[in-house]
């Protein structure tokens, strides 16, 4: 059996499946919906980080665009929601497109710059100025298309999409070309890898993946702030969960989010000071001690992690 | 195939400036399909910037590039690859994370079109890298590293083959090994260009040398020839003034 | 019209380079990006607080108090964190993440302890020692405001901008009339030179870092004058414009810091005077086509291109 195929019959597929049933068995289907969300994003974040080395500490720019793209679509034209999620889709790959030239920019001026792009963003989408389109700071509520039910589907029809793209990149000789770049590009190049295309490739993946995320995070909550989506908690997460699993796998993102994600519901949101300093030391004490992630762990004694 | 044959890749009046500093002033020389081809020359006198410029690392200031029949200057590595042309670094930086085989699988994969690649297999057997095979890059030590980065050109099927100081670091048992796989390529009819400091191994595979000095050609001929042209002398012997 | 907003730009933009300073030194010297840096401004301010209102003393005096007290946690910190991070394959990326973590660490700490209030400490109390010092020689106090030009500036933020210009002028000292700081310069340009030619690379880096916080430290005891008040989640928007400041000079150079620093004020005052809506949007925008259009900053020369 083709790898990729038991790739997506293992593990894709039992995971799927288990969010589609899910609901219908435990009663909390926003934690289940946020459990959703963050697995399609450190998937993301895994794509263009895991893959290309690049690392998008504005990664909430696109989830934040695509919120909004969302409610623009909804709001002034109407839209039935499945559509504007996948206008949310088109507008994170348009930001996506728009900041391609910070490709150009390598190690920690790529992460900052895409900090900084998030943040000018959300101010441009929270400015007073733009009240009549965005409803500036005051926020949006989509009345008209609430449905939780239908946008948890989206959801989990996304997270099988970036699961897909991922367990092609895990399998293809593109994820391997990518991983080439990211090792070195001008020995990639050398080995007749067209380097800029193929980073682009994957920001442009990552940030459609990131935009869809953030449609149909928009469809599922219906009134939100731009401070709510443009949060850049949503990308330290999935950095830190795709990191806290090991990245450039299909594995490690998810058992990631699973276990820390897991781990943040149950220490639970009463004190948030206390949980920012555990959180706090929980991020230093992964940089320190466990760089690779869990799958390190694994690929230290010589088996395959998937 | 005869040396004689019409050039694959010609040089003329090529020239590359870092800020004021001309690294090439006006290189002009050719090579042909089935010929190895020495680039000597002190330090600094435009060797390495010469491949550069060839394999498309840099686009050169003035000059051309005929490959081919076609002028290449300019054009982004990986297109050069694609048309045949691939070369080897001083300071192999394979892919350290990924194993051996996919090294040279990326190669095979993204390498020149409309060959029929050589086998994976055969490749790492002849270049001593077949027991690593599964072994990530960063586990071989640097002549092996060398010998991967070899593989991963010679994966792409190239036409002319550009080798940047392969044989520095190589014990005398490896050097004899590597300068008879180097001369069988060369008769399976790629074009080679050397550019190498052990003038024992210049000797040993080159059919003709061109030697440099501050970024242009002062000398084409035997190295046997070379070694008694008093310009020559002068420019190895510490003349800096050559320019 | 001009002469104010030009005229506080410059005023602001000393500050700014203060404020940007630690961060280049540890950046430039250790490629480690200090998404803590903000923090440990805010700390400073927080040792401003002490000094005024637990001490009733000066909140200028808090200014060696806190330098002191910060290279110090500085050198300790050194110690614990960064060896063990430069172990792991990608020290820089992995930075920002792990100070990220630091930062949050810091931020509940200090909310913990001091809650989330605004504080701030009144304008006149900067400098009453220098005023009493004034009077007791017989002298006419000048107290109040400050005339520069015909325009009428705070005195605070005058002293802000003077202390700013003598750490500058310090730390430029340190950097080209010391040996440390000779070492220093030697590690920034080729650190694995440095490390080849038997300088204690360790040493050097740990002086760095230490003095680096220190910096960030004084910048923060004049952040409650310069900002108006100051919470514990001041620090994360502080590294942002650090990080503008830093970008705009160049890495490495005090100089470019402070060049890039008056800039960055100037630019701040005239948009603030002329189109204040969108001054949020400004540090972003600046920092994303700065680093797109002139990548090595305006007095650099290094290159920083993927």
């Amino acid at each position: 059996m083709p790898s990729f195929v038991r790739h997506l019959l293992l593990i894709v597929a039992p995971l799927i499946a288990a969010f589609a049933i899910l609901p219908g068995v435990y009663d909390n289907h926003l934690l289940l919906f946020n459990f959703v969300i963050f697995l399609i994003l450190a998937q993301g974040v895994n794509i263009i980080y895991g893959f290309t080395g690049y690392l998008p500490f504005g990664y909430v720019g696109f989830f934040g665009a695509g919120a909004y793209g969302f409610a623009i679509m909804v709001m002034h034209f109407q839209t039935p929601a499945p559509l504007a999620v996948l206008v949310a889709g088109v507008v994170g790959v348009l930001l996506g497109l728009l900041l391609t030239p910070l490709l150009r920019l390598s190690g920690a001026y790529f992460a900052i710059a895409n900090l900084a792009a998030a943040l000018a963003v959300l101010h441009f989408v929270a400015n007073p100025a733009l009240e009549s389109i965005t409803k500036g700071p005051y926020g949006v509520a989509l009345n008209g298309t609430f449905n939780p039910t239908l946008a948890y589907v989206g959801a989990v029809i996304i997270l099988a999409l970036t699961l897909g793209i991922v367990v092609f990149l895990r399998n293809s000789s593109f994820g391997m070309a990518l991983q080439a770049v990211r090792e070195d590009a001008v020995s990639a190049a050398m080995a007749g890898v067209n380097v800029v295309k193929m980073r682009v490739i994957a920001w442009l993946a990552s940030a459609l993946v990131a935009g869809l995320a953030g449609g149909v995070f928009a469809w599922y909550v219906s009134v939100f702030y731009p401070d709510n989506v443009f949060s850049n908690d949503f990308s330290i997460f999935a950095i830190v969960f795709a990191l806290f699993g090991g990245v450039a796998t299909i594995m490690g993102p998810i058992v990631g989010v699973l276990i820390l994600y897991g781990v943040y519901n149950l220490i639970g949101f009463t004190t948030p000071q206390y949980f920012q300093l555990i959180y706090g030391v929980l991020i230093m004490a992964l940089v320190l001690f466990l760089p690779a992630g869990l799958v390190s762990l694994a690929t230290r004694r010589g088996w395959n992690v998937p | 195939m005869s040396p004689d044959a019409k050039p694959i890749l010609t040089v003329n009046g090529l020239v590359k400036r870092f800020g004021g500093f001309h690294a090439l002033d006006g290189l002009s020389f050719h090579v042909s399909s089935g010929e190895i081809l020495g680039l000597v020359g002190p330090n600094g006198s435009g060797k390495t910037t010469a491949i550069n410029v060839i394999s498309g690392l840099y686009a050169p200031d003035d000059g051309t590039l005929t490959y081919d029949g076609a002028s290449i200057g300019g054009l982004a590595s990986h297109k050069l690859v694609h048309r045949g042309i691939n070369r080897t670094f001083q300071i192999p930086k394979p892919f350290l994370s990924l194993t051996v085989r996919q090294n040279v699988e990326v190669a095979l994969a993204y390498g020149r079109v409309g060959v029929a690649p050589p086998k994976l297999s055969d490749l790492l057997e002849q270049y001593h890298l077949a027991e690593f095979a599964d072994r990530p890059a960063a586990d071989l030590n640097s002549s092996q590293q060398k010998m991967l980065d070899l593989v991963r050109a010679l994966a792409t099927r190239p036409r002319l083959l550009l080798l940047d100081e392969l044989a520095a670091g190589l014990n005398p048992t490896e050097l004899d090994w590597i300068a008879g796989h180097i001369k069988a390529l060369a008769q399976s009819g790629l074009a080679i260009i050397v550019v190498e400091h052990l003038m024992g191994f210049i000797e040993q595979i080159t059919d003709r040398v061109i030697v440099m000095n501050a970024g242009k050609e002062i000398f084409e001929g035997t190295l046997a020839v070379a070694v008694k042209v008093p310009q020559v002398i002068e420019v190895f012997l510490g003349g800096e003034h050559g320019a | 019209m001009l002469a104010y907003p030009l005229i506080a730009g410059v005023l602001f933009g000393l500050y700014f380079s203060l404020l940007g300073i630690g961060l280049n030194l540890v950046f430039g010297v250790m490629r480690i990006v200090n998404l803590a840096h903000g923090d440990f401004l805010m700390l400073g301010a927080f040792v401003a607080f002490g000094v005024f209102y637990l001490l009733g003393l000066d909140p200028l005096l808090a200014v060696p108090l806190a330098f002191v007290l910060f290279v110090i946690v500085g050198i300790v910190l050194y110690g614990l964190l960064v060896p063990r991070l430069q172990q792991s394959r990608d020290p820089e990326m992995l930075s920002i993440i792990l100070f990220f973590g630091l930062s949050q660490v810091i931020e509940a700490l200090v909310t913990i302890a001091f809650g989330t209030s605004e504080r701030s400490i009144p304008s006149r109390e900067l400098g009453s020692l220098m005023t009493a010092a004034a009077k007791a020689l017989g002298a006419k106090p000048e107290g109040g405001p400050v005339d520069i030009l015909g325009q009428s500036f705070p005195a605070a933020w005058v002293i802000s901008a003077v202390v700013s210009v003598i750490a500058i002028g310090l730390v430029y000292v340190y950097l080209y009339r010391t040996r440390l700081g000779t070492l220093t310069r030697a590690v920034m340009s080729r650190r694995d030179e440095a490390f080849a030619t038997g300088i204690n690379v360790d040493r050097v880096c740990a002086a760095a870092f230490g003095i680096g916080l220190g910096l960030a430290a004084i910048a923060g005891v004049f952040a409650p004058f310069m900002f108006g008040s100051v919470t514990p989640a001041f620090g994360a928007d502080a590294t942002v414009t650090a990080f503008v400041i830093v970008v705009l000079g160049s890495l490495g150079n005090p100089l470019g810091t402070a060049l890039g620093g008056v800039v960055y004020g100037i630019c701040y005052m005239l948009v603030q005077t002329f189109l204040s809506s969108w001054a949020d949007l400004l540090p972003y925008v600046l920092l994303i086509l700065v680093l797109l259009l002139r990548p090595s900053g305006l007095l650099g020369r290094k290159v920083r291109v993927a």
